[in-house]
């Protein structure tokens, strides 16, 4: 039981907390928090949904094989950069990597007939030729974050000449382990031919609800311990970059969101093995370049279960799974990213990048 | 929790709570959220937005239509169009720019780098 003077030190503290809540919430709704993704780079591709950027290199002598980072479609890119200190794109600069990152903005309306085939085909390799123009080098090292993972290990399945490496944060292939997803995609209620027909793309806020509910008590909790912590600088400026970052949803191009929902979420082709891409069966034992994958133990929406049988499908002598604590978006950009996850990845590639 | 419990520190006391109740929160709603019946009610919900969406979506373009005005169709055609053009310029741009997006006065970085020692 805590002594009086412990009681008196405990409610000093409050009131002082209270005290500065008080002055700092003003400063919250006066400002608009840190600047995300500004670190210095070149745009290499504006065209339609897509975008590839070229972060300007940190030191004087790189790696061989340029790294290029693709982003999930539903997210902006931002999360690998979001601001000093707290940026995987500068942590590979200062490690002597030369980083590229194909990224997206929300789809015009005309874009709404693109397909898997679109970004598996088309700006996928369109990317990859570019960073090959740019750099001289002939391969390139892949790494996808999500949706972006599943997109680059259909990409490689089909390229495997130029892919030196891959590496693939928190990718599913096993749809059916997603359950509260399958349990909202369930074909028996949800009739996506009349979404995607009706809207063209698939709004974003539709996605942001579908996120926002696999875990209904997050929100509310995280605003009330906002509250509760508007004294402490460094939480309020934390809150406000993944805060902002989680809410900033893309829509989907609507022929591209049929056919995930059809494909992966209802019929689990990537998994059974039936997934074609313009014609051709997507078989992943034609990856046979160093493989990496790195899960999140905590990962609310890519359970560990979703990307387990990666690993056995991807056919590379050089393979490697890694398992670290944290969630789905902590694992690219939180405290346990900086610490583990980003040398972790700097380790593995520059072994691999001469 | 029964820590937390032991002291005399009403914030803290707070806090675990909070923490519980989100706990709880996510796995109750969770549970119910993966149930039948709420995909069921949710998509019945969207089905009826869907369906008066479509229903404004026609409409407009018989109004539109009527008005020798052109449809949203017949702008996302145009725009697909302008789209085609932009990929085209930017294909060529590519051929003319590649290598040249880097600022004056900087130079490109050797690419012989090795990984430091030990790390092999």
């Amino acid at each position: 039981m805590a002594s009086v003077p412990d009681i008196f030190a405990v409610a000093q503290t409050e009131f002082d907390r209270a005290m500065r809540r008080n002055l700092k919430g003003l400063d919250y709704f006066a400002t608009s928090g840190p600047k995300l993704g500004a670190s210095p780079k070149d745009v290499l591709i504006d065209r339609g949904t897509m975008r590839l950027y070229h972060y300007r290199a940190r030191v004087d002598d790189v790696y061989r094989v340029p790294v290029l980072l693709v982003m999930a479609t539903t997210n902006r890119g931002y999360i690998f950069d979001m601001i000093p200190g707290q940026s995987m794109v500068e942590y590979l600069l200062l490690a002597g990597f030369d980083v590229f990152m194909l990224d997206w903005e929300a789809p015009r309306a005309d874009e709404k007939r693109l397909t898997i085939d679109s970004y598996v085909l088309d700006f996928l390799p369109q990317a990859v030729a570019r960073v090959a123009a740019e750099t001289g080098e002939p391969d390139v090292s892949i790494v996808g974050y999500c949706f972006g993972g599943v997109l680059s290990l259909l990409w490689a399945a089909l390229h495997p000449t130029p892919l030196a490496n891959l590496a693939t944060f928190t990718t599913p292939v096993d749809f059916s382990a997603m359950d509260m997803f399958q349990s909202w995609a369930d074909r028996r209620f949800f009739d996506v031919d009349k979404l995607v027909d009706t809207f063209g793309n698939c709004p974003g806020d539709y996605l942001y609800t579908a996120f926002d509910m696999l875990r209904p008590g997050a929100r509310v909790a995280g605003n009330v311990r906002l509250i509760d912590n508007l004294h402490d600088d460094e939480f309020v400026k934390s809150f406000r970059m993944f805060d902002r970052w989680s809410t900033d949803i893309l829509p989907l191009a609507g022929e591209y969101f049929r056919e995930t929902v059809k494909q992966l979420m209802w019929d689990n082709r990537l998994l059974d093995g039936s997934m074609t891409i313009g014609d051709r069966v997507i078989d992943l034992k034609h990856i046979t370049a160093p493989f990496l994958h790195v899960a999140a133990e905590h990962d609310h929406i890519v359970p560990t279960a979703a990307s387990a049988p990666l690993l056995s499908m991807v056919g590379s002598d050089d393979k490697e799974e890694v398992v670290l604590k944290g969630g789905h978006v902590s694992l690219v950009a939180g405290a346990n990213a900086v610490r583990r996850m980003w040398p972790k990845l700097a380790q593995w590639l520059s072994v691999r990048s001469t | 929790m029964l820590r937390s419990m032991t002291t005399t520190d009403p914030a803290a006391l707070f806090r675990t709570m909070l923490g519980e109740w989100e706990k709880m929160t996510n796995s109750v709603g969770g549970d119910m959220l993966k149930s039948e019946e709420w995909a069921r009610t949710m998509h019945g919900a969207s089905a009826a937005t869907t369906n008066a969406q479509a229903a404004m979506k026609t409409f407009m373009e018989r109004s539109l239509a009527a008005a020798n005005m052109p449809s949203r169709t017949e702008f996302e055609n145009l725009s697909a169009r302008i789209g085609g053009i932009e990929d085209s310029l930017a294909r060529i741009e590519a051929l003319l720019g590649a290598g040249k997006t880097r600022p004056p006065g900087s130079s490109k970085p050797t690419r012989k780098r090795t990984p430091p020692e030990g790390k092999a």
